[in-house]
């Protein structure tokens, strides 16, 4: 059985990645990264190998913690858009990415940009992404689709 | 660009987690023990109380008493026990209760009914006990009986060979702790009553003497009234002939016990769906409510 150390050291790279792509900012991925291994550790108990992967698990408690982030953000600029209108700051997905795709996977919503990073990037299979989206396999693949054809159109009107 | 190809390009962008993220997570592992895993978690406990608590109300529910005629009942003070068909009469000698027992009997005909009736009060006498009420009609009797206590099984065992039992039922009241409650509060009595007499007798003490003697002798009266009437058991002889006897239930086939057990389940069946169906409905709404509140919220980030 692997101990959390390990879980961490193995998935570490998948869960900032994954954070990093969902929320599109390096430095708030890197904040809820730590704060998902934070949860981790705490709810290590609850880990059941026969049920799914680390990884998985991970990921699922990764999501958690980004909805909540994204609810409390939604929070804040309702607040701070009444005093002022918020203008949102992206930085790179990933170094080895063209400036087209860049711009193209910042013009996906963030649930779309999530099917990517757990389809693509960390490269889970249909169920177990599904299961991290808590949704059905058919309408994981019809996400990712969607997502895909959406990335390739603003490449196609980019050049 | 074809999606294949930014399919590639994707996969080929590894995301490496910051140092200072590495270094974080490395010493959280480090520093913080897992707490250890809780044997008693609310899950487990909902999962083995249900299958507990619905074990309980199917044993209270299967085995709560019968109206069988068959079936012996035995009331002991304020608890009601259930006993099978063997006739076997609790009795306690030493202690002060009251005895009533019930006796259905089915006999052949008029003629039988008739000299059976004769045959119980003679049985009565014989033991010392008398008739208390005898009604006869056209195919049925009932005569109610006082016997003495001490030989109450053995009238039981006479009358019941009168005729065919189609039911029979005890009931045992017991009085003993009511007489000892009564005798605790003569002896305080009494003696608040000898201190009363110690005292020099003026009108408040002579009126608190008077009425202490006459509780005492109330006490007393009540104490004597329940034992001599404890000394006599009741019991109720209701005989009828075959046409009027209510008809023994006792021709259920093999497959009886199955039906009865389908008849349940059907009704577990049916509250399980009465309570179930609504709370799947809620978890349903609450599921979809919830996922589109995320969608939403994601589809704006």
């Amino acid at each position: 059985m692997s101990t959390f150390a390990q879980a961490a050291e193995d998935h570490l790279d998948d869960v900032y990645g994954y954070l990093a792509w969902f929320t599109g900012d390096r430095a708030v991925a890197e904040d809820l990264a730590a704060e998902t291994f934070e949860r981790a550790l705490r709810l290590w108990h609850r880990f059941d190998p026969a049920r799914g992967s680390a990884r998985t698990w991970l990921c699922q408690l990764a999501r958690t913690v980004a909805l909540d982030h994204f609810r409390s953000e939604k929070r804040r600029l309702r607040r701070e858009q009444l005093a002022a209108p918020h203008e949102r700051t992206y930085s790179q997905f990933a170094d080895s990415l063209t400036p087209a795709l860049e711009s193209a996977l910042r013009a996906l919503t963030a649930g779309e940009r999530e099917v990517v990073a757990l389809r693509v990037l960390l490269d889970l299979d249909a169920g177990t992404a599904a299961r991290v989206l808590g949704i059905s396999p058919t309408n994981c693949t019809t996400r990712l689709n969607r997502a895909l054809h959406k990335l390739e159109e603003a490449l196609h009107v980019a050049a | 660009m074809s999606q294949r190809d930014v399919l590639a390009e994707l996969r080929a962008s590894r995301v490496s987690a910051p140092l200072e993220l590495r270094e974080r997570v490395r010493l959280l592992a480090i520093a913080g023990n897992p707490p250890p895993r809780k044997l008693v978690t609310w899950r487990r406990s909902v999962a083995l109380l249900v299958p507990v608590a619905a074990a309980v109300a199917a044993t209270v529910v299967l085995t709560r008493p019968t109206h069988h005629p068959q079936a012996l009942q035995v009331q002991h003070g304020e608890a009601a026990i259930t006993a099978p068909k063997a006739f076997a009469l609790p009795t306690t000698p030493k202690r002060a209760q009251r005895y009533g027992a019930t006796l259905s009997l089915r006999v052949h005909g008029q003629t039988d009914l008739s000299n059976s009736v004769k045959r119980a009060l003679r049985i009565a006498t014989s033991l010392g006990g008398y008739a208390s009420s005898t009604h006869v009609s056209t195919g049925s009797a009932h005569i109610v009986l006082k016997v003495p206590r001490t030989k109450v099984v053995l009238a039981f065992a006479q009358l019941a060979k009168l005729g065919t039992i189609v039911g029979e039922r005890i009931d045992i009241l017991d009085q003993q702790t009511a007489i000892n409650d009564n005798l605790r509060t003569m002896a305080r009595l009494q003696r608040e009553l000898k201190a009363l007499r110690a005292q020099p007798r003026s009108a408040a003490v002579k009126r608190q003497i008077a009425q202490l003697t006459t509780r005492i002798e109330s006490l007393q009266r009540a104490n004597a009234s329940t034992i001599r009437a404890d000394r006599y058991a009741t019991l109720s002889l209701n005989l009828s002939t075959s046409s009027h006897a209510a008809p023994a239930h006792h021709g259920h086939g093999p497959l009886h016990g199955i039906a009865v057990a389908f008849r349940w389940i059907g009704i577990g069946l049916l509250y399980a769906l009465a309570f179930g169906v609504p709370l799947v409905l809620i978890w349903l709404v609450v599921r979809v409510v919830r996922r589109r509140r995320v969608d939403s919220l994601l589809n704006r980030a």
